[in-house]
């Protein structure tokens, strides 16, 4: 693989990374505080996997940099700012009501169930074969967020507001993780990655439909924000730096420290 | 006052395909598919679980051995009644430490008629607490769930709280600390 070529891989497994890294510190903050029992068990289990699949991709990214796994992943996680970041913007949003919560797991959940099908056929086969086993667990992911979203769409009235809400505020930011970048562009030449474009309307062709049988207004066509809205990766809202500051803290402390 | 509790859901899982049902626990949940998703969540944290049931609690007909034994009566009073007939499932609890788990079917006409068929057709069974639910109150997860259900609870051994020293560290501190103590 050609220096180039490198770099864009390991910032395209660095942004899937980020995305599950930031998203699952978030759902973990329902720890305790879910609505009921069972699904504060569940809703942890999530969280937890969507950790897991981040420390999934900064293994890649460290062996593909050459560099010591562990090592490499608790740099990345602990002592990056937010800058450094290439997570999108929708999974550092604060969790906010339990509707927004569910939406954006849910939105999430098919993005990444539709992109995780599509780099199962990588050229580059580490990615393929780690994708085919996130692939499993995202299939319960996706089940249950969209238990979530039928029953909340189609609930009370209350219930319809706050997702109908929740949906207007996160597709503002939907679009930007698929909005491809040049480096994006050299992996999909190279067979590695999908095309960014097609994602997005894979995606879409999912889960419109989906969600005009819970009773909600899903966003008109495709183009939901508008050329002159493009988010960049390396742009975060300032609820980053608060995550980031909770996330980060212990470790900081004493970053000698052997655990 | 109105009960906004969800109602309860039974959990019955099965370890191995030759193994019978057994009770694991109850979950609450709107209905039976957030259950079957809730009873996963709850109760497969660990491997070994090849099927999961959730019947609604409320629709389990049960009597302990000692009702049974109170009212000799009302078992022999049973008698079937000549309408249409359904499959019930059977579970009993054999020991106190034991769970309920599952024993069999039988068709009867309603849930105590269940019972009594149940009594006949086990009679080598000496359960303390007998259940008898109708099949069609099941939701069961199918052999598709499998792999995206209960399959990835395997390679999640940091789920397992054998994973979790800290008691044993904790023993061993402790016990380092009454060596040093000694004069």
């Amino acid at each position: 693989m050609n220096p180039e070529l490198k770099q864009a891989l390991v910032d395209y497994l660095l942004a899937m990374a980020d995305d599950e890294l930031i998203l699952g510190h978030r759902n973990s903050e329902w720890c305790g505080h879910a609505p009921i029992l069972e699904e504060d068990i569940a809703f942890a289990n999530i969280a937890l996997d969507e950790i897991g699949h981040a420390i999934v991709w900064y293994e890649l990214a460290a062996d593909v940099l050459g560099e010591e796994r562990d090592t490499y992943a608790n740099r990345m996680v602990y002592f990056r700012d937010a800058p450094d970041y290439r997570n999108a913007q929708m999974v550092e949003l604060p969790k906010g009501d339990w509707a927004f919560t569910m939406l954006r797991q849910y939105l999430f959940d098919q993005f990444e169930m539709v992109r995780l099908e599509k780099l199962t056929q990588s050229s580059y086969t580490p990615l393929a074969e780690a994708a085919a086993k996130i692939c499993t667990e995202e299939i319960y992911h996706l089940r249950h967020t969209q238990a979530w979203v039928r029953r909340l769409g189609l609930g009370t009235e209350e219930s319809n507001r706050r997702m109908q809400t929740a949906l207007n505020e996160l597709m503002r930011y939907y679009e930007q993780l698929f909005s491809p970048s040049l480096a994006d562009t050299l992996l999909f030449e190279a067979n590695i990655v999908p095309f960014q474009t097609e994602l997005m309307v894979h995606t879409l062709e999912l889960i419109v439909p989906f969600l005009v049988e819970a009773n909600l207004i899903p966003p008109r066509g495709s183009n939901f924000v508008g050329p002159n809205d493009v988010i960049y990766r390396h742009e975060h809202t300032e609820h980053l730096n608060d995550l980031l500051s909770n996330l980060q803290q212990v470790a900081r402390l004493d970053p000698m420290a052997k655990w | 006052m109105t009960d906004t509790q969800w109602p309860r859901y039974m959990v019955l899982h099965q370890e191995q395909d030759n193994k019978p049902h057994q009770h694991a626990g109850t979950v609450h949940a709107p209905d039976a598919e957030m259950a079957l998703l809730n009873a996963r969540d709850v109760f497969v944290r660990r491997p070994d679980c090849v099927s999961l049931w959730v019947v609604r609690a409320d629709l389990i007909f049960t009597r302990t051995q000692e009702e049974l034994a109170l009212h000799p009566d009302w078992l022999g009073n049973i008698q079937a009644a000549g309408v249409p007939t359904e499959i019930y499932y059977v579970f009993a609890k054999r020991t106190q430490k034991g769970q309920f788990s599952h024993v069999g079917e039988v068709e009867a006409e309603n849930p105590a008629h269940a019972l009594k068929m149940a009594l006949q057709q086990y009679p080598a069974v000496d359960g303390l607490v007998w259940w008898v639910f109708p099949a069609k109150a099941v939701l069961k997860s199918t052999p598709d769930d499998i792999e995206a259900m209960f399959a990835p609870a395997a390679v999640k051994d940091f789920r397992d709280q054998a994973n979790f020293h800290a008691l044993s560290v904790l023993r061993k501190l402790m016990r380092k600390q009454e060596t040093s103590n000694e004069p």
